[in-house]
């Protein structure tokens, strides 16, 4: 299971740094978020459409990126719990003189 | 597939909002049950909830010269069925709407649509099928994960579409517009999210055995006791 894991981890890094060599060759590279570029699609098909609504509160670019850091810290936090806790609770089941198997 | 805050004209709004609330409803008691009937299991479908909040709160960058996140649902989908990713996905758009400026309350309803209820039940209904022809579980998990997250995107490009046709090709070249905006940058990014899926599932199936066997996971595995 190690072996494959980090071999499928390994892939999934390569892909990513993979990705940024080959899209830094694109002209205009700037690596802007598709949601942003689908709202600007938006405003060019339909010029006069006006958003009716505005954001309840937008938070300094600073802070946004601060709470974007805080949102994968929990994410990774409560995970990372979670598989430390039952790898811990494995080995401490196969370490235990009784087990038999 | 997050649709900006105003970003849908108000019928449509409401529309997606009005379809996706029973999904979270019965999301909430479903997940209500499932910690009242099996308490031995919060802990995983909070591992499951961690994951989605991750994932999503990465932005990952494309051969395209873009970026765009995974959505992570493809996981809980997978283990819990894909009624329970309505309440998570939901909380992770919220947390992201309201902190984040990610989103919109108005477009809440079409952006749960997308990420929390298509992409999980697509995940969900390719697992139950590939499973079913007999593919190994880690090609299927990664199929799941993968395909869920390309629906997600696609079904808010069909939400664009639908809102903002093109004016000489309608819809229909709305949509592969829109499409043409996430797709290509999706792609290699679906892939990253199917590996990482399958990596927490290859971990789980060496370490909760115990949790797995109480969900009845994987499915395939179902079968056999069935029969033995």
């Amino acid at each position: 299971m190690k072996a494959r894991n980090g071999g499928l981890l390994v892939l999934a890094a390569m892909l990513a740094v993979g990705s940024v060599l080959i899209g830094s060759r694109q002209e205009d590279a700037e690596f802007a978020g598709t949601d942003g570029q689908a709202m600007e699609a938006v405003t060019a098909l339909n010029p006069d459409y006006q958003p009716w609504f505005e954001l309840l509160w937008e938070p300094p670019a600073e802070i946004a990126s601060g709470l974007f850091a805080l949102q994968a810290a929990l994410g990774a936090g409560v995970l990372g719990y979670y598989l430390g806790f039952r790898r811990g609770q494995a080995h401490g089941r196969q370490k235990r003189p009784d087990a038999g198997d | 597939m997050h649709i900006t805050e105003g970003f849908l004209p108000p019928l449509h709004a409401a529309a997606w909002t009005a379809l996706a609330l029973p999904f979270v409803v019965v999301s909430a008691r479903r997940v209500h049950r499932l910690m009242q009937d099996q308490p031995q299991i919060k802990l995983l479908l909070a591992a499951s909830g961690a994951f989605a909040f991750l994932l999503s709160a990465l932005k990952l960058p494309s051969v395209t010269g873009s970026c765009s996140h995974a959505t992570g649902t493809g996981l809980g989908a997978i283990l819990f069925g894909p009624s329970v990713m309505a309440l998570m996905g939901t909380l992770v758009l919220l947390f992201q709407t309201l902190l984040l400026a990610h989103g919109g309350i108005t477009t809440l309803g079409a952006n749960v649509f997308s990420m929390a209820i298509v992409g999980p039940w697509i995940a969900y209904a390719v697992l139950r099928g590939t499973q079913q022809l007999g593919a190994p579980l880690a090609l299927s998990v990664f199929l799941a994960a993968m395909l869920g997250d390309w629906a997600t995107y696609l079904t808010t490009a069909g939400q664009l579409a639908l809102a903002f046709p093109d004016p000489v090709s309608g819809i229909a070249g709305s949509f592969i517009k829109f499409a043409s905006v996430f797709a290509p940058t999706q792609l290699p990014l679906a892939v990253i999210e199917g590996l990482l899926t399958v990596v927490i599932v290859n971990f789980l199936r060496e370490y909760s055995g115990e949790e797995l066997q109480n969900l009845k996971f994987p499915p395939q595995a179902l079968a056999t006791e069935g029969r033995s």
